[in-house]
């Protein structure tokens, strides 16, 4: 069974070996292995960069670990302390601001009694 | 058993579409305060509610996607849709504003002394600035096609160059636009040449300048290591909206600086 990627649904459609016939013969059967994920291989190292440290190391692997935490936390708190506070913040100031905004409003269409 | 059996993605509940929503309110009645009672208390609150409310919103995004891994192929696929849905909704404000300036322009009315550009008015020369700010954002055309190369490449230096050019190219269209506001001979309130003038531009400009901070945030992610050679999606939206940014000019050069002038 040969398969072809259908760009437009991004999912594997079978197809017949004609779809994967060149002149030159059959277009080998493509490994069925999955390629390893691409933080497993080092992107391509010139010789020179080695002298950068260009911010840091990648530290998404741990990112990745922390985040996926079953701990039923939901994702805007799960940095714990400092997304608290910071939710807490916007919560506060938008909340607050609505209740200035309607009080502005309310005495702004009051008539201007002369 | 808990994990789910299909490949979209079921947010957790998030409270920024709320603290989204309640900060456009304080931004409109924010301004009508301003213009109206001189206050700038609710318009800076609404701002700022506004800035917490993308930051934290699109950090979360980031959270789901690169960290939690929720961003398959056919979520990708959704938000490729949504993105040139919403660039397209740009192309029609833009449109309105294109609409405006050739409704005036091609029939300029006898106040106008019946010709265009109007009795009065001295337009900038296209071929000065304004020629330069098209090439400056054409180059930067060139640069973010060669930084999207290099990511694909899986080459980090050339694309964290690469993406550094484009955003300077844009923040010297910004400064270049700027002193060519200050140096204007008119005003926006220099008739309907003005008004389409300065209202066409400065909406143009005010993308530029989001489209800049957007490039600006792919570049601190992609230091960060969040791209891969296969998925950065978050590029490509960034890519999208700047070439579009890009077309703009050039139907804003063409139309209101050359053929308007």
């Amino acid at each position: 069974m040969y398969y072809k990627f259908s760009g437009f649904t991004q999912k594997l459609a079978g197809t017949w070996a004609s779809d994967a016939y060149i002149p030159q013969g059959l277009k080998p059967v493509v490994s069925t292995e999955a390629p390893p994920i691409i933080f497993a291989t080092p992107t391509k190292l010139a010789s020179d960069s080695t002298a950068y440290d260009y911010a840091g190391k990648n530290k998404v692997p741990e990112l990745q670990k922390f985040f996926q935490k079953s701990d039923g936390v939901p994702i805007h708190l799960k940095r714990g302390l400092p997304d608290q506070m910071l939710y807490r913040t916007t919560m506060a100031l938008t909340v607050g601001g609505t209740i200035y905004c309607l009080i502005a409003l309310y005495m702004a269409s009051q008539p201007k009694n002369k | 058993m808990t994990h789910q059996t299909h490949a979209y993605h079921m947010v957790n509940p998030s409270p920024w579409p709320l603290t989204g929503a309640l900060s456009a309110l304080l931004m409109t009645s924010g301004l009508t305060m301003w213009f109206h009672f001189n206050s700038g208390t609710l318009l800076t609150l609404g701002l700022l509610t506004n800035s917490l409310t993308m930051y934290q919103w699109w950090r979360d995004v980031v959270r789901e996607s690169t960290f939690q891994g929720h961003h398959t192929a056919v979520v990708q696929t959704g938000l490729r849709y949504g993105m040139i849905l919403f660039i397209m909704s740009e192309v029609f404000f833009f449109a309105g504003f294109f609409w405006a300036f050739y409704h005036s322009s091609l029939a300029p009315t006898p106040n106008l002394g019946g010709y265009w550009p109007p009795a009065g008015i001295n337009p900038l020369n296209p071929m000065e600035v304004p020629l330069l700010n098209t090439l400056v954002l054409l180059a930067s055309g060139v640069s973010i096609t060669w930084a999207h190369h290099s990511l694909m490449e899986g080459n980090r230096k050339h694309s964290l160059q690469a993406l550094l050019i484009t955003i300077s190219l844009g923040i010297y269209f910004t400064l270049l636009q700027t002193s060519e506001y200050f140096e204007a001979s008119f005003t926006i309130s220099d008739g309907i040449y003005g008004s389409t003038f300065f209202v066409a531009t400065g909406f143009h400009g005010l993308h530029v300048m989001i489209g800049s901070t957007f490039l600006t945030i792919c570049f601190l992610r992609q230091l960060k290591f969040h791209f891969t050679s296969k998925h950065h999606f978050g590029f490509e939206a960034a890519a999208w909206y700047w070439h579009f940014v890009d077309v703009v000019w050039l139907f804003l050069y063409i139309s209101i600086y050359w053929w308007g002038s």
